[in-house]
């Protein structure tokens, strides 16, 4: 089983997991259709995980080195992390967001065949990189649902018709989202100790990670206190996400850029 | 609980203090830190070696503890074990280090940034007057938590007191902390290590580098523009990987490599396989202008630091070059040479190190002019003494995270 096979599996992977999106959907209404749905789900996983263990066997080493294998990884595990929310929290629109996310990856490696073969630099090459981007992939976008919410609140609270619901569900995903934020900076650094022998350097990228890692400790505590202030909580909610998108995109723009060892431009 | 407090009204400084007097404080934490910036000019960075160290943290534990245990009513501790003050000291540890977020660390020309320590927040004294209310914040709530014994403050003191013992130790741990850099030679015993302030250090043992290997990807092709000399072709990115029988398109031309040779020289009109030391790779191409179907061919090289690269000029507008090789894996095969005679074989490479009597010694560089004909190896030893202390404060936010995410809030809870 090589790459060559890729586009069979995946392309079975992909029609099995939207018939269960398209079950899950109407499960919305007949709730009876519900056990089609993961068990569709849970089949469209079990061939991608058949095809990452024989690809594993014929490389004879772990599928983990290029970019279209570590896309891989995230199709694999994103699907995981989905069904123990689910398990857990019982939010249906959040399986179908990390199946449609792993979905997306599957996609992008069937139209990027060339990146099959990317090169990757040393530092890079270590079992830390995946549980540490995957977690942080998952953790930005929970995070980004709930500043979703928070809008919607803003948005409801705007008009008067904010219903307390709308900031539980916030307050469930920061939850979600934090834990797996503080478990990305966290793997980070252990990765950092054993790649450039420090597990702290204040890398700006860094720094804004930990900034962005505040701005959620300042929701928490703030909501865990004031349990009935919603307008401010939900102003917190907003701007904690904006420190998100400067550590996730903006870092690169800002002076302190070139000193970064996560800008990977060519 | 504290809502109803709120809305009762009351004057500045009344008990108890709220967010208005916390950041107060705070602020005036961050004003006396920059007054002692501007007005104590030490080039000394505040740090504590052990023993100092070791006692500061003691002697801290024990203080926050007397003052939970005897002086929990006066209003300062009763103040630090409420929100306000966590809340208004994580917001300005957050407004201090978003600033290092935005200023470079690096010595600046700009006299407001150089005077206030603008340039070198993490021994700011504004920077460490309010991670030190926030330490004394985090300690005394945990102190508390953990004194009341209660298995539903179990997540609680994992995130609470892993945080605490990962910074304390972190940053008491800085003095202790040693990090050398040794440059170690093929076939040479070196011991003269030296640090960041390029100080030579004498170490109890030699290393012997036996081999120092590179691995290298095959080089990419890029097309590129002869008037600007930028790749034109994807942005820049995703190359194509140089392998024999492959076929690239680039625009309207079809790019075939029909030989090619990790180790070369040229001889005469071709290049052949050679093995000496700065041979450069180099493959033999055809490329057809689809446009015209014509096809021309050459040789190419990505050069070395002994041969000079060479490129096909295929139009007016373009030449197809090949790029230097990447390195895909650096190690150096080392003995290890104590005084008392041990020799302990280890191969080092990037994210693998070493441990060996209480240092941990990384790959970290070579002579990348020399690439893989380096008969250098920088090596890296580090010493961190309060690294157990850091990791077990690590660990038990990792736990507390899965905690977290499987347990959920009060809030929903309830």
């Amino acid at each position: 089983m090589t790459w060559i096979d890729f586009p069979l599996y995946s392309s079975i992977s992909i029609a099995l997991w939207i018939m269960g999106l398209l079950f899950l959907v109407i499960s919305y209404k007949k709730q009876t259709v519900l056990k089609f749905a993961n068990l569709l789900l849970v089949m469209g996983w079990a061939v991608l995980i058949f095809f990452v263990i024989k690809l594993w066997l014929e490389l004879d080493r772990p599928p983990m080195r290029t970019l279209g294998e570590t896309r891989l990884w995230y199709a694999t595990f994103l699907p995981l992390i989905g069904f123990l929310t689910y398990i857990r929290w019982k939010y249906k629109w959040f399986l179908a967001y990390s199946i449609a996310m792993a979905a997306m990856f599957l996609v992008i490696n069937y139209l990027n065949p060339e990146t099959y073969s990317k090169t990757l630099m040393p530092a890079l090459q270590s079992p830390w990189f995946i549980p540490h981007v995957l977690v942080y992939l998952f953790s930005y976008a929970v995070l980004a649902a709930s500043s979703i919410v928070a809008i919607k609140g803003l948005y409801d609270s705007y008009h008067q018709n904010f219903k307390m619901e709308t900031l539980k569900l916030a307050d469930n995903l920061v939850y979600i989202g934090f834990s797996f934020l503080t478990l990305g900076l966290l793997f980070g650094a252990l990765w950092a100790k054993e790649a450039w022998g420090h597990y702290w350097t204040w890398d700006p990228k860094e720094v804004w990670a930990f900034l962005t890692w505040m701005g959620y400790l300042i929701y928490i505590h703030y909501r865990h206190f004031h349990a009935h202030k919603t307008k401010q909580a939900l102003t917190i909610l907003a701007m904690a996400f904006v420190v998100l998108l400067v550590c996730w995109f903006g870092v690169n723009y800002l002076p302190v850029a070139n000193t970064s060892v996560h800008t990977y431009t060519q | 609980m504290s809502e109803n407090q709120h809305k009762i009204q009351r004057n500045l400084w009344e008990n108890p203090w709220s967010y208005v007097e916390s950041f107060f404080i705070g602020f005036g934490l961050i004003v006396t830190g920059f007054f002692l910036e501007v007005f104590v000019t030490t080039s000394n960075t505040f740090t504590l070696k052990y023993p100092f160290n070791v006692y500061f943290l003691a002697a801290y534990v024990l203080l926050l503890i007397v003052l939970y245990k005897w002086f929990s009513t006066t209003q300062i501790i009763r103040w630090l074990t409420k929100v306000p003050a966590s809340i208004s000291s994580i917001a300005l540890v957050t407004l201090l280090v978003m600033v290092m977020g935005i200023i470079p660390q690096i010595p600046s020309e700009n006299n407001i940034i150089t005077n206030l320590g603008l340039n070198h927040i993490t021994s700011n004294w504004a920077f460490l007057l309010i991670i030190f209310q926030f330490l004394t914040c985090l300690g005394l709530i945990t102190i508390k938590r953990v004194s009341q014994l209660k298995w539903s403050n179990f997540g609680f003191i994992l995130n609470h007191l892993g945080l605490f013992l990962a910074l304390i130790a972190g940053i008491l741990g800085t003095g202790d902390l040693q990090r050398l850099s040794i440059n170690v030679y093929e076939g040479k015993p070196s011991w003269i290590a030296t640090d960041a302030q390029k100080n030579e250090i004498e170490l109890p043992f030699a290393f012997y580098l036996k081999d120092f290997l590179i691995d290298e990807y095959n080089p990419k092709l890029a097309l590129v523009d002869n008037k600007s000399g930028s790749i034109a072709h994807n942005n820049g990115k995703n190359l194509y990987l140089v392998e024999k029988g492959e076929t690239y398109y680039f625009h309207n031309f079809e790019v075939k490599i029909n030989e090619f040779f990790p180790n070369s020289g040229r001889i005469g009109d071709r290049y052949e396989k050679v093995n000496e030391i700065g041979s450069p790779p180099s493959a033999y191409i055809s490329v057809k202008n689809t446009k015209t179907d014509s096809i021309q061919s050459a040789w190419i090289s990505s050069g070395s630091f002994r041969y000079p690269y060479e490129s096909f000029k295929i139009s007016d507008e373009y030449s197809i070059v090949m790029t230097i090789p990447e390195v895909k894996k650096f190690s150096s095969d080392i003995d290890i040479l104590t005084k008392e005679g041990d020799r302990i074989s280890t191969v080092l490479e990037v994210n693998k190190p070493f441990k060996f009597k209480g240092w941990k010694i990384y790959q970290l560089s070579y002579d990348d002019k020399m690439g893989k004909w380096s008969n250098l190896s920088v090596l890296e030893l580090v010493r961190d003494p309060w690294l157990p202390l850091i990791y077990i404060g690590i660990f038990m936010m990792i736990a507390g995270a899965f905690y977290m995410f499987w347990v959920g809030n009060k809030i929903t809870k309830n």
